[in-house]
């Protein structure tokens, strides 16, 4: 990804953003082009040397994507902001960036859809102001951009080891990784991980990735799920829609895009994130409803339905991190249920936890990032009351409330720390639809989570 | 009914008895003298019961004095607030039903008493009108609760607007028992008009004025049934000012139409009409307590069913306010009576609040499970209200959201709007299309998680919960009344 200020550029292709009222660019071809600025509208103007794309400015980020959506086959791009504010040319960036994001990589010919967006210039009379502003934004784009990246990477190339050779990017800019591998995990006792990932040929294993920050403070720790393929394992899920389950690492890659953003911006706060990754297979080592595990902080659990494995193996690293880490707060991320997306739909997350002011600032920094949170409530922990052992995962038969279920099950093993948990089913990957806004975001991958935890971390600072 | 009567603090010369215990402080005088009349044996009894006076904590101690056979000691823990009291006093009805004479010990002030009076009465509620052959073993043979107070009187007077909250919620639980042959929209029409013996008002528009008025989403729902659709409007004018208008889904019986529902647990679709059961309850228990209220009840009465006259999907139908559905799936039937109702409910009395309450969506019990009812509101005042509300009257709520990411889902090809927008999100498209029908400050109450107890709890037994009355009733007292 390549974003310059400056004050020229060579691009075939230049936006500008009319704000509604102002003068616009070439009024006449603009008038038959039935452009009036309007919102939510543009219009292509093609010209002897390069074309122009006249953009309703709204909000800058919209506006941005707008841009991008259209123009799908240009790979590099030019916007007008000599007009706009340094804060407002950076947000243009941001959201051109996103909505330019595309998986391309597997591809061996050109997408006939388009192509990835590879360079921006954005047109500015201050450069150095603008890309003062960029900074600010720069990691949180980066980040999500990278957790797209590994969501969309398919699971027979993402392996949980697939997984962590990736992580070799954040060691670059300096984030502190250690793996604990099967043999370790025994040793310790994750016997939940052990038992999700204990029927993949593809081991499970725990990255534990540390940003020491400047400050002298308990760290803020990161969880996420990271289920790099979910078959539902003895509960096999139905084939229609299975190849989806891909994304069910979106947790784990959320939290790594926030390191990363973290990174990248050289934050003072110090963070840990903390992924157990392990691939839901099945076979004859899998785990089966109705046995019973102990996690790593000694809680015996009746399995249930082996489809709900990623609460156990959020069990064991939220247990590992409490035990290890002495969080300051706990925020985990996970595709976790179906429920949730039945009680919200694919337009925000559910916001589970039992900390009023982590609730807040967690719904503030994804309303200032456009990843909205909706609080949702916990049950009474006899909800998952077990005949044979501490607890219950989840319970079985229709209509179970099951997000909140799983989340009350998560409770059990936070202690006192305070804790949120995110459950982004239904807002890990945006598909063509009814709910997908093709001017407003790219397809596929959303890395939802990483700009919303990166706001977060930057508020702790 | 259990009846409860309140008498002077003394020890009863016999009979049961049922005392409610603070932890950590003295258990009061009337506690000495029956521990005296027992030897002592109330105070022995507590250590190997580990009874402490913890809330919800019992220890039924038998056979210690000839007079009273059976005692029952009850925990309110350290600070009992009045909800506590009906808790105790549900569980110590429950311990004493088969005696023939029971006295309970509330040792609190007269409030307190009275609210463990309207505990023991609501935890012992039965609907046993069908039942032809119940063994007399199997019934509770208790029919009179004494219930002691220091000021029997203020007791008394503290009872009575819990009485008619009380009176409120069985008439709510009894219609919703109420099997669909026997309550239809006519039937349960009928119902309303006891209402009238309490000073309220009662209208019911049948078939040809819902017809001529123009009632066409009501009118659709019902036109597959063979009984006929009934709007009842009851009003009870306490106070002078805009009402606050109560409006409630009323399917008697839902098949879901040609969208038949599976056959496991269509039996639950008798309660279908739960919200409406709800809005009568309150009605009736404003009109009992003589609130200071003006407060107009809407129901919508229509049963659901599949024939050679049913709505289809892919019907298109003119609703009251002129706009058009598209119906995609007749089992989303509730939002179309909703739609009218609302609409009817604002051109007609222009309340300063809506507030509907209807079991609207299976996606409800799968977002908030049984412990919320969903509130969706466009006021943020009245959604803090109701959620306080809720808290105070235990029948809480949880907000979900709207909003235009939602609205969009419900647009159709050829009409204003189609009836669904699919499973993601269905409790919010469902308050989102009935939110196209509303005219000022409203919340929507999704209760199909509540209205039913498939399990006993403290002050609800299994079966109707008449969720909402309390919570309404509630809500008016602190709020709408002058």
């Amino acid at each position: 990804m390549r974003v310059r200020f400056s004050r020229s550029s060579t691009a075939p292709v230049r936006v500008v953003p009319v704000t509604r009222g102002a003068a616009i660019p070439r009024p006449e071809r603009a008038r038959v082009a039935g452009f009036t600025a309007a919102p939510g509208t543009a219009a292509l103007l093609v010209g002897r040397k390069r074309r122009l794309l006249l953009v309703a400015l709204d909000e800058p980020e919209a506006t941005g994507a707008l841009a991008i959506a259209r123009l799908p086959h240009d790979a590099h791009v030019a916007i007008d902001a000599r007009l706009l504010s340094p804060a407002t040319a950076a947000s243009l960036a941001a959201g051109a960036m996103l909505r330019g994001w595309r998986f391309d990589r597997l591809r061996t010919r050109p997408d006939p859809d388009g192509t990835r967006l590879e360079r921006l210039d954005v047109l500015t009379p201050d450069p150095d102001a603008a890309r003062a502003a960029w900074d600010q934004l720069r990691p949180g784009v980066e980040g999500a951009l990278f957790a797209r990246d590994l969501v969309a990477e398919p699971s027979n190339v993402l392996t949980p080891q697939g997984l962590v050779a990736r992580l070799a990017r954040l060691e670059r800019e300096g984030v502190q990784v250690e793996v604990l591998n099967a043999p370790q995990l025994a040793g310790e006792g994750f016997g939940a991980l052990l038992a999700v990932g204990g029927a993949s040929v593809h081991p499970p294993c725990l990255a534990i990735l540390r940003w020491p920050g400047a400050a002298n403070a308990d760290p803020a720790v990161m969880v996420g799920k990271g289920v790099t393929f979910d078959t539902g394992g003895i509960s096999i899920k139905p084939g229609a829609g299975m190849w989806d389950m891909r994304a069910d690492m979106a947790g784990a890659a959320a939290c790594v895009g926030a390191m990363l953003a973290l990174a990248i911006r050289r934050s003072p706060v110090p963070a840990v994130a903390v992924l157990p990754l392990a691939e839901n297979a099945i076979g004859a080592l899998s785990y089966r409803p109705g046995d019973v595990l102990r996690t790593y902080d000694g809680t015996t659990v009746e399995v249930v339905d082996t489809d709900a494995e990623g609460r156990l193996i959020l069990a064991d690293a939220i247990g590992w991190s409490v035990r290890n880490l002495r969080p300051r707060a706990l925020v985990d991320l996970a595709t976790l249920t179906g429920a949730i997306v039945t009680s919200l739909g694919h337009d925000r997350a559910g916001l589970f936890g039992s900390d009023d002011s982590l609730r807040d600032a967690l719904i503030a920094a994804g309303m200032a990032v456009q990843e909205p949170l909706w609080p949702m409530p916990l049950a009474p922990s006899e909800d998952l009351q077990s005949d044979i052992a501490d607890l219950l995962q989840c319970t079985s038969g229709a209509r179970q409330p099951d997000a909140l279920l799983a989340a009350t099950f998560l409770r059990h093993f936070v202690a006192d720390v305070p804790w949120a948990h995110l459950d982004i089913a239904g807002v890990e990957q945006r598909e063509r639809g009814p709910w997908y806004d093709a001017d407003r975001h790219a397809l596929g991958a959303t890395g939802f989570g990483v700009r919303l935890l990166d706001r977060w971390l930057a508020g702790l600072a | 009914m259990l009846d409860t009567s309140f008498a002077a603090a003394a020890l009863p010369d016999h009979g049961a008895l049922a005392l409610l215990l603070r932890q950590n402080s003295p258990h009061g005088p009337l506690f000495e003298a029956a521990d005296q009349r027992c030897g002592g044996a109330l105070s022995r009894a507590m250590a190997p019961a580990s009874f402490t006076g913890k809330k919800g904590q019992s220890c039924v101690v038998l056979g210690a004095a000839e007079a009273h056979p059976r005692i029952v000691l009850i925990g309110l823990g350290p600070d009992p607030a009045p909800r506590v009291f009906e808790e105790a006093g549900a569980s110590a009805a429950l311990a004493l039903a088969r005696e023939e004479t029971a006295t309970l010990i509330p040792g609190g002030t007269a409030a307190d008493a009275a609210h463990a009076a309207l505990g023991a009465q609501l935890r012992t509620y039965r609907f046993d009108r069908y039942r032809t052959k119940e063994p007399a073993d199997d019934k509770p043979r208790l029919t009179t609760l004494t219930i002691l107070a220091d000021d029997p009187g203020a007791a008394r007077s503290a009872h009575a607007p819990l009485a008619a909250a009380r009176d409120g919620v069985f008439l709510a639980r009894d219609l919703a028992s109420e099997p669909p042959n026997v309550l239809y929209p006519a039937e349960l029409a009928d119902r309303c008009r006891a209402l009238e013996q309490l000073g309220a008002t009662v209208e019911i528009l049948d078939e040809a004025a819902l017809t001529e008025a123009g009632f066409g989403a009501i009118l659709a729902v019902a036109q597959g049934s063979a009984r006929g659709a009934r709007v009842v409007v009851m009003h009870w004018k306490g106070a002078e000012g805009a009402p606050v208008a109560l409006i409630g889904k009323g399917v008697t019986f839902d098949t879901g139409g040609i969208s038949i529902k599976p056959a496991p647990n269509m039996e639950d679709m008798k309660w279908d009409m739960a919200g409406a059961a709800a809005v009568i309850g309150t009605m009736h228990t404003l009109a009992a307590r003589k609130a200071r209220v003006n407060a107009v009840g809407i129901v919508g009465l229509v049963e659901n069913m599949p024939s050679g006259t049913a709505m289809r999907p892919g019907d298109v139908i003119r609703s009251l306010s002129g706009q058009t559905i598209e119906v995609q799936n007749t089992d989303a039937e509730g939002r179309l009576v909703l739609a009218d109702l609302l609409w009817y409910a604002q051109d007609r009395f222009a309340p300063r609040v809506s507030i509907d309450l209807a079991t609207l969506t299976g996606a409800i019990i799968v977002a908030l499970g049984h412990h919320h009812a969903g509130l969706f509101s466009n006021n943020d005042d009245l959604a803090t209200q109701l959620l306080a509300a809720g808290i105070a009257s235990g029948e809480e709520l949880w907000r979900m959201p709207l909003g235009e990411a939602y609205d969009k889902l419900i647009r159709s090809d050829i009409a204003d709007m189609k009836n669904i927008g699919g499973r993601p999100g269905g409790s919010i498209i469902g308050a989102q299309f009935v939110q196209r029908f509303v005219r000022g400050p409203w919340a929507h109450l999704d209760i199909a998680g509540m209205a039913w107890a498939t399990k006993d709890s403290a002050l609800v037994p299994k079966g109707a919960t008449a969720f909402g009355v309390r919570l309404l009733d509630q809500l008016i007292a602190a709020q709408f009344e002058s």
